[in-house]
């Protein structure tokens, strides 16, 4: 892994938006990615994907499907390795991305429960991987339902509950895994859009009382706004970052903050950028869906 | 079996209630129609005039068992303990060596082909060398069913640990598991309905090795009812050995697939 340097910002593309406006050296980022590159076989899913994410951040990430965005909840988890030239930066030290491995709370793009284990049991999987005690987890599971939502589920298995409850209990695993960056890989991608809704807004809550770092991937623009700090737009495959829009819209955030002029008007610059990367990506010679099937 | 439970905020107390009553009600059906099948059976042998020959009316051979109980209670208690010993030892014998398989693939392809041409050479040419082994004991008739019974077991066991859902895999690893927590937390319970297909099969088959063995020279079991009666041409004691057997094998099947109801409760969903 090449030495990293401390020099900060002067890669970050500029495309109209403002670049992360804290102060350079007051906190250190939580993680730094640079120049980070993915190839699998001839398909390049990231290119030169460089990022910072400040500790406590809810940073959102938009872009067109297959433009790389699980391949990097990948690196950043440990479960693959970027090509060689990319630097991960963790907690300020410089990091293979299997050293990530255990030390990033991942909830990938589906719920996978274990058929099993029951709500409580599948909540505590991480920790019991970890070798925690199971009773005192198992209480603390038990104490947490509530805010999920999973009141008198505790005992229930998987396969008895509705989708938006397996969805609540994956979060749950992913918050009982306490780690200070949590990845969110489309966590309310296959919900309804009421459920949707009610999940943001319960999830701003416990994102304020657990006081986590957040990286949060999604394919909607509004969904993007409303919950983050900050939303990164990804260009068309290879993914790099083609915008990064800071969001100043007051916390708490009301629902009907999504019809304000201010968030209008951010929709607008996003859907603007989005839709040239999706137009793109359409359009490509080696476009999604004919590379996809290649591939596989 | 949940399925029907959908949104029912019942657990898993009534559930396996549910699923120990189930096949209390199942036995119960089991013997109405046994009793049904058995007395047409009874009827058109004495309609047709069939031979008792060729086949006994069922009434006789029962008689026959409960005129003279104990030699076929005896031969199914040793019968019995020779099959479980040689399945139970299959059984275990086959998941290690499976789960070694799946972890060194090295090994696995050494390994495998010996395997393989094992279970082709057939169990009767086998049998001789065992009871040489092994002399005329409890010991050699369980070994020829572990024989018979630890390969379809290791087979599946392979099959169900390589049928893991990799974004599975992925997901513990980024927990931080280990290859063992890997193993123990998600690979072997995935691999528990494809591993009790293999342990149904294998119950009927370790039955097979434990009888063939006693063909080998014993004193008590079922096997040497069989060939005892085989000999004197007795077709009654044949055929009660016949149903000592059928009840043994039908009742290790049922006892298997209980088991396999309590423990593999979710099905093979996903
Ligand atoms: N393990 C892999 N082997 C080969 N190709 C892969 C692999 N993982 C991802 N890809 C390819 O990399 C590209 C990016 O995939 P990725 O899953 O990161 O996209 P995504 O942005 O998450 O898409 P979506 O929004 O649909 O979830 C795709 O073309 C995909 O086919
Ligand atoms: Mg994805």
């Amino acid at each position: 892994m090449p030495v990293a340097t401390h020099h900060k910002g002067s890669s970050e593309p500029a495309s109209g938006a403002a670049a992360p406006e804290f102060p350079a050296a007051a906190v250190p980022p939580l993680l730094d990615l640079r120049g980070l590159s993915k190839t699998f076989g001839a398909v390049q899913a990231l290119g030169n994907f460089t990022a910072t994410i400040q500790p406590g951040e809810f940073v959102t990430v938009v872009g067109p499907s297959g433009c790389g965005k699980s391949t990097l909840f990948n690196i950043v988890s440990g479960l693959e390795e970027p090509d060689a030239g990319g630097v991960v930066r963790f907690q300020g030290a410089s990091v293979m991305a299997a050293d990530l491995l255990g030390r990033v709370s991942f909830m990938p793009q589906r719920d996978l429960l274990l058929p099993w284990r029951t709500v409580i049991d599948n909540a505590v999987l991480a920790l019991d991987v970890e070798g925690a005690p199971r009773k005192a987890a198992r209480e603390q599971a038990r104490a947490m339902l509530p805010e999920f939502g999973l009141a008198g589920f505790g005992d229930q298995y998987p396969s008895q509950l509705s989708g938006g409850m397996r969805q609540r209990v994956a979060l749950m695993r992913t918050f009982l895994f306490k780690r200070e960056l949590m990845l969110l890989d489309e966590p309310f991608g296959a919900l309804d859009a009421l459920t949707r809704t009610m999940m943001q807004r319960w999830l701003l809550d416990v994102w304020q009382t657990h006081k986590r770092t957040i990286l949060f991937i999604t394919h909607d623009v509004d969904e993007a706004l409303f919950l983050g700090d900050r939303v990164i737009v990804m260009s068309a495959r290879p993914g790099r970052v083609k915008l990064e829009q800071k969001v100043d819209l007051p916390r708490p955030r009301p629902a009907e903050v999504v019809i304000s002029p201010e968030f209008i008007r951010l929709k607008r610059t996003l859907l603007e950028a989005i839709e040239e990367e999706a137009m793109k990506s359409f359009l490509a010679p080696g476009a999604d869906g004919a590379t996809t099937t290649e591939v596989r | 079996m949940s399925g029907a439970l959908v949104a029912s905020p019942a657990s898993r107390p009534e559930t396996m209630s549910l699923a120990l009553l189930a096949p209390l009600w199942r036995f119960a059906r089991g013997l109405f129609w046994l009793a049904v099948v058995l007395a047409v059976a009874e009827g058109l042998i004495v309609l047709f005039g069939v031979r008792p020959y060729y086949v006994p009316r069922p009434s006789v051979v029962i008689g026959a068992i409960l005129a003279t109980p104990t030699p076929y209670v005896q031969g199914f208690l040793r019968t019995l303990s020779e099959t479980l010993l040689g399945f139970a030892s299959g059984a275990v014998f086959g998941i290690g060596i499976g789960v070694l398989f799946f972890r060194a693939r090295a090994l696995r392809e050494l390994v495998f082909p010996i395997f393989i041409v094992s279970q082709t050479i057939p169990v009767i040419a086998f049998g001789a060398l065992v009871v040489l082994w092994f002399g005329n004991t409890l010991v050699a008739k369980a070994a020829i069913s572990f024989y018979l019974t630890f390969f379809p077991v290791t087979v599946n066991t392979l099959l169900g640990l390589e049928g893991v859902d990799p974004r599975q895999e992925a997901l513990m690893r980024s927990f931080g598991a280990s290859r063992f927590k890997l193993l123990t937390h998600l690979q072997l319970p995935s691999a528990l309905p494809q591993i009790f297909v293999a342990l149904r099969l294998a119950s009927a088959l370790a039955l097979v090795g434990a009888l063939v063995g006693e063909w080998f020279g014993d004193t008590v079991g079922l096997g040497v009812l069989l060939l005892q009666g085989m000999y004197n041409e007795n077709v009654v004691a044949i055929w009660a050995a016949i149903a000592v057997c059928a009840l043994l094998g039908t009742g290790l099947y049922a006892a298997v697939s209980m088991i396999e109801k309590w423990l593999v409760f979710w099905g093979a969903e996903q």
